[in-house]
C-alpha cells in the first residue's frame, strides 16, 4: 500500500513538472506578457524597468528554473495583474468552484443513479422511457443555453432565484461558503443544476445500462432464488455490481468540472476558479496560469488516486493477500 | 398410493411469447415427486430442464410465462398464479436453488457471512450475532474446514468447490423441503464432482429433503437419483426408476444419448448417433521437402518446457521496488520442466484438473506461448524462433480451442475465417480460395454453402466443425486441440469425436488432445499423460493407464469418475 502511494506521488511531480513546462513555454509562444501589463504610451525607462521587475530579460530557461527554485519553498510567484501572491489568488476563489462542484456532482449522483437503475430494472416501464429520454436532452443541449433557459425562466420570468453572484456567505475555517445560509442556497441551486444535467445523464445512462446486465447475472437469480426481496436485491446486491464504472465517471467528472466550470461560471456570474483562469489567459497573467494549471493536474492525479482506492474499497478481489 | 407426494408437477408449460413466435419451452411436463426422494432431470441444452426447474419456483421473466392449466403443487398448496410476495416466501423457504456455476451466483463484492445474512433476513428477522452463528453453523454442515474464519472470506477466496458448498448451505439455510439443483457440479473438476455428490447424499438422507437434480450428464444422475425424467424439446419423453432407464431405455432417444458416451463404446471406434458425412478432404499441397520418415518415434519432442506468469512491472513500480517500497507480485509456475515425446500419427491425451497446467503446456506446443525454458521441435525443426522476442515460425501445428465462438471472429465470414490462414501463406491463391474453403467445410460435414455465413449463424457443434475446419485447412502434421468437446452436448460431442477420428485417420494427423474428461480421452487417444501442478505424474498407453494406474493422483481421478450401470444387451 505504502509503495502504491508512493508510486502515485512519483508520478504526480512528473505530471506537474511537465505541466509547467508546457505552460510556460506555451504562454511565452503566445506574446510577452509586459505588452498587457503596461499601455503602449508609456516611457521606454518605465518598461524596462517594469521587464527587469518581473524578471522577463532573463532567457526563458532562466526564468522557469527561477520559477522551480520558487516553487521548492511554497512562492508560486505574484499575479502580474493582482499583484497578490498567486496561492492566495487561487484559494480565495477555489472554495466558491469547490462547493459549486460538490453540488452539481453529487446531485447529479444522487438523483441519476437511483433514477438508473430504476430504469435498468423495469426497462419498459413508461416512467423508465421517459427516463432515458430526458437523460438524451441532458446529453445534447448545451451546457450555456440550458443556463440562459434556467436565467429566463426562474430569474426573470418567475423571479423565484437569483439570476447570479453567491449571495450572502459564512465563513467557516477562514474560508466563505455559500452553502451554510439560506441566500446562498438559493444562489447555488441554479448553476448547480446547470452543471449537473450532463452528468446526470451520464450517470442515469450508466446505471441503467448496469443494471440491465446484472439482473441477469446468475447472481440477481441465486439471490431471487433464496427468497430476498426485490428492494434488497437492488440494494444490497445490484448497487454493489454496479458500482465500479459509477465511482470512475463520478471521479473522473468531479475533477473535470472542478477545473472547467469555466462557462457556467461565466453565466451566473460565480466568483470561482474558472472565471479567474479565463481572466489570466486574456490578460497573459503567466503565474496564475501555471500555478492554476499545474493544480489542476495534482487535482485529477489525487481524485484519480482516490478513485483506485475507492475500487480496492469495493471489489475484494482487488485486495492482495487473500486466502489463496 | 395414499400419501400426497410432496411436489406435483402436471401439465407444466411456460412459453416464451417473442415477436419471431411462440418459442414453447416446456411443452406440457408431469411427474411427481415424494418426501427424501431425488430426482435426476436430464437433457440437452434447450430441452428445457432448466426452465423447469425456474417455472417451479416461479421465476420466469418476461417474455415467458406459464401457461394457463399448468399446475404445481407443494404438499396440495397450488403455485401456479401465486402473486410476486406469496412466492418470495417459498423460494429459499420451502424449495431452494443451486445453479451451475458459484463463481457467478454468488456475488463477488459481499462476505459469504454477507450473503448468508441476506439469505436469513429474506424469511427471518435475526441479531447480527446470530445470523454469525448461523452462518457458521451453515458452512460447518456443508464440510467447509474452519468454518469461523471463512465466514469473513469473501467468494474469490475460495476454490470452485467450496463456492460451491457455499451456495448449497445457502440453499439448506431455512431447511427447504425441496432443493432443485441445476447443474451444480458441471463448472468443477471430476474429484471435487465426486466430493460433492456423496455429501449431497448424505444431506439428503440426513435432512430427509428431496431434490430434483437438473444435468446433462447420466453417469452424475445415475450416482444420485432414485428416478430419472429424459427431457427433449420440452417434454419428459421417458421417465421411471434410474436403473431400469440406464440399463433398460424403452425410448430411442434415450439410446440415443447412451450409445453417444464415448464410455459406453470400444476405444478408437466411431460413435453411435454422430452422423458422419464422409466427404473426402482436399488433396493436400506437395511439400518440397519430404520429412524424413527416420525420425518417426520423436516426431513431436516437448524438452524441458517450463513457463512462469508473472506480471511485467512499470517504470515507477520498478523504482518502488528497487527503493524497496513495493514487492514485487507473486508469480505462477504453469508449467514445470515437462518432456514428452510423440510419434508421427499418435494421439496423446493430456489429461487434469483445471490450474494443472495442461492447456499452457498445449499452447507452448503450439507455438502460442513461448516457454521460459526448454524447448519444442516438430521433426526436428523448432516452433518457436529463438532470440529476445520468439514468435511461432511454423504452420505445422494448429490448435482448435475449447469455445469455437470465443475463437471465431464474430465479423468475419466463417469463409473468410477459413481462408484467412492458408492465403497468408500461400497454400491457396486467391481465386481457388474459394473452392478450397468449401472443400474444407464439406470434409467436415457441413453444407459448403454456409461458408457465407457468419458464426451467431452456427450452433454450437457446427461452429466446432468450423474451427477444425479452420485449423486443418492451415493443413497442418500436428493439431492441439484445447477442450475440443467440453461445452456440447452428447450428441453433438460424440459426432466432433467421430469427426476426429476419421479425420486423424485419412490425414495422419499428430494430435495432442487436452481434456479434463477421462472417458473421451481413453476413446479418442493412444497414449495419455497425466497432469498435475505443472508436472507429468503418469504417462503410458491409454490402456495401461486406465486399468493399473500407478500414480496416486491418477488413481484418485480415476476413481472420482461416476459410472453409469453397464447396459443389458438383449
Amino acid at each position: 500500500m505504502l509503495g502504491h502511494v508512493a508510486v502515485r506521488l512519483a508520478q504526480s511531480l512528473v505530471v506537474m513538472l511537465v505541466m509547467s513546462a508546457l505552460v510556460f513555454v506555451g504562454v511565452y509562444a503566445i506574446g510577452n506578457p509586459i505588452d498587457v501589463l503596461i499601455g503602449p504610451d508609456v516611457s521606454q525607462e518605465l518598461r524596462l524597468q517594469t521587464i527587469a521587475r518581473y524578471g522577463l530579460d532573463q532567457p526563458l530557461w532562466q526564468q522557469y528554473f527561477t520559477f522551480l527554485g520558487r516553487v521548492l519553498h511554497g512562492d508560486f510567484g505574484r499575479s502580474f495583474v493582482f499583484g497578490i501572491p498567486v496561492m492566495d489568488l487561487i484559494l480565495s476563489r477555489l472554495p466558491a468552484t469547490l462547493e459549486l462542484t460538490l453540488a452539481a456532482v453529487c446531485g447529479a449522483a444522487l438523483v441519476g443513479i437511483p433514477a438508473g437503475i430504476y430504469a435498468g430494472y423495469r426497462p419498459n416501464s413508461l416512467p423508465a422511457r421517459a427516463i432515458m429520454t430526458l437523460s438524451i436532452l441532458g446529453f445534447s443541449v448545451p451546457t450555456f443555453w440550458i443556463g440562459l433557459v434556467l436565467i429566463m425562466a426562474f430569474a426573470v420570468q418567475l423571479q423565484w432565484l437569483p439570476a447570479g453572484g453567491r449571495g450572502e456567505t459564512v465563513s467557516l475555517f477562514g474560508v466563505p461558503w455559500s452553502f451554510l445560509t439560506l441566500d446562498g442556497l438559493n444562489h447555488l441551486l441554479l448553476p448547480a443544476l446547470n452543471l449537473s444535467l450532463f452528468k446526470l445523464a451520464l450517470m442515469t445512462r450508466l446505471a441503467r445500462a448496469g443494471t440491465r446486465e446484472a439482473m441477469l447475472s446468475d447472481t440477481v437469480k441465486f439471490a431471487r432464488a433464496a427468497g430476498l426481496s426485490e428492494w434488497t436485491v437492488l440494494r444490497r446486491h445490484v448497487l454493489r455490481l454496479i458500482a465500479i464504472p459509477l465511482v470512475t465517471v463520478f471521479g473522473l467528472e468531479f475533477a473535470s468540472t472542478l477545473a472547467f466550470a469555466v462557462v457556467t461560471e461565466t453565466i451566473f456570474s460565480w466568483p470561482g476558479i474558472g472565471k479567474l483562469i479565463i481572466d489570466s489567459i486574456q490578460s497573459l497573467d503567466r503565474p496564475v496560469m501555471v500555478a492554476y494549471l499545474m493544480l489542476v493536474s495534482f487535482v485529477f492525479i489525487a481524485i484519480n488516486f482516490l478513485v483506485d482506492l475507492a475500487y480496492v474499497g469495493l471489489d475484494p478481489r482487488l485486495r492482495k493477500g487473500g486466502a489463496r | 398410493m395414499s400419501e400426497t407426494p410432496l411436489l406435483q408437477v402436471s401439465n407444466l408449460a411456460t412459453y416464451f411469447h417473442t415477436r419471431a413466435g411462440v418459442v414453447k419451452a416446456v411443452d406440457g411436463v408431469s411427474f411427481a415427486l415424494k418426501r427424501g426422494q431425488v430426482m435426476g432431470l436430464v437433457g440437452e441444452s434447450g430441452s428445457g430442464k432448466s426452465i423447469t426447474g425456474f417455472s417451479i419456483i416461479g421465476l420466469i421473466d418476461a417474455p415467458g410465462r406459464v401457461e394457463p392449466g399448468s399446475s404445481v403443487t407443494l404438499e396440495g398448496r397450488e403455485l401456479v398464479g401465486l402473486s410476486g410476495a406469496e412466492l418470495r416466501k417459498i423460494r429459499g423457504r420451502q424449495i431452494a436453488m443451486v445453479f451451475q456455476d458459484p463463481m457467478m451466483t454468488l456475488n463477488p463484492m459481499l462476505t459469504i457471512g454477507t450473503q448468508i445474512r441476506l439469505a436469513l433476513e429474506a424469511h427471518e428477522t435475526v441479531s447480527g450475532g446470530e445470523a454469525r452463528r448461523r452462518a457458521v453453523a451453515a458452512l460447518a454442515q456443508v464440510r467447509i474446514p474452519d468454518p469461523e474464519g471463512k465466514v469473513d472470506f469473501y467468494p474469490h477466496q475460495f476454490s470452485g468447490g467450496m463456492r460451491q458448498r457455499v451456495a448449497i448451505a445457502i440453499a439448506l439455510l431455512h431447511r427447504p423441503r425441496l432443493i432443485i439443483c441445476d447443474e451444480p457440479t458441471t463448472a468443477l473438476d471430476v474429484s471435487v464432482q465426486a466430493e460433492i455428490l456423496s455429501e449431497m447424499k448424505e444431506l439428503v438422507a440426513e435432512l430427509g429433503t428431496s431434490l430434483i437434480w437438473i444435468s446433462h450428464d447420466l453417469a452424475v444422475v445415475s450416482a444420485l437419483a432414485d428416478h430419472v425424467c429424459v427431457m427433449r424439446h420440452g417434454k419428459i419423453v421417458e421417465a421411471g426408476p434410474t436403473l431400469a432407464v440406464l440399463t433398460r431405455p424403452e425410448h430411442p432417444y434415450t439410446r440415443a444419448l447412451l450409445d453417444a458416451l464415448p464410455s459406453r463404446a470400444a476405444p478408437g471406434t466411431l460413435l453411435a448417433g454422430g452422423i458422419g458425412a464422409d466427404v473426402a478432404p482436399p488433396p493436400r499441397k506437395p511439400r518440397a521437402e519430404t520429412t524424413p520418415v527416420a525420425n518417426a518415434t520423436h516426431y513431436v519432442v516437448i524438452d524441458h518446457v517450463a513457463k512462469r506468469f508473472s506480471q511485467t512491472p512499470g517504470l515507477f513500480r520498478k523504482l518502488a521496488q528497487k527503493a524497496g517500497l513495493s514487492r514485487p507480485p507473486a508469480a505462477v509456475q504453469a508449467v514445470g520442466g515437462v518432456t514428452l515425446e510423440l510419434k508421427r500419427g499418435e494421439a496423446l491425451g493430456l489429461v487434469g484438473e483445471s490450474g494443472s497446467g495442461k492447456s499452457t503446456l498445449g499452447r507452448i506446443a503450439a507455438g502460442i506461448y513461448a516457454p521460459d525454458s526448454g524447448s519444442v521441435r516438430i521433426a526436428g525443426a523448432p516452433v518457436m524462433s529463438s532470440g529476445g522476442n520468439p514468435h511461432k515460425i511454423t504452420t505445422q501445428v494448429q490448435t482448435i480451442f475449447q469455445d469455437p465462438f470465443a475463437s471465431l471472429n464474430p465479423r468475419m465470414t466463417v469463409g473468410d475465417s477459413i481462408a484467412e490462414g492458408p492465403l497468408a501463406h500461400g497454400l491457396v491463391d486467391r481465386a481457388g480460395a474459394k473452392a478450397y474453403v468449401a472443400q474444407w467445410l464439406a470434409a467436415v460435414g457441413l453444407d459448403p454453402s454456409f461458408a457465407v455465413r457468419y458464426p451467431h449463424q452456427f450452433s454450437g457443434g457446427q461452429r466446432q466443425r468450423v474451427a477444425i475446419a479452420r485449423a486443418l485447412a492451415m493443413q497442418p502434421d500436428v493439431v492441439v486441440c484445447d477442450e475440443p468437446v467440453a461445452s456440447l452436448d452428447v450428441s453433438i460431442q460424440a459426432q466432433i469425436i467421430n469427426l476426429l477420428i476419421r479425420l486423424r485417420q485419412e490425414l495422419d494427423l499428430t494430435l495432442i488432445f487436452i481434456s479434463h474428461d477421462l472417458s473421451v480421452v481413453r476413446h479418442l487417444c493412444d497414449r495419455v499423460a497425466i497432469m498435475y501442478r505443472g508436472q507429468i505424474v503418469e504417462s503410458g498407453p491409454a490402456g495401461a493407464i486406465y486399468d493399473h494406474p500407478q500414480h496416486d493422483y491418477t488413481k484418485r481421478l480415476l476413481a472420482a469418475v461416476p459410472v453409469l450401470p453397464a447396459p443389458v444387451t438383449n
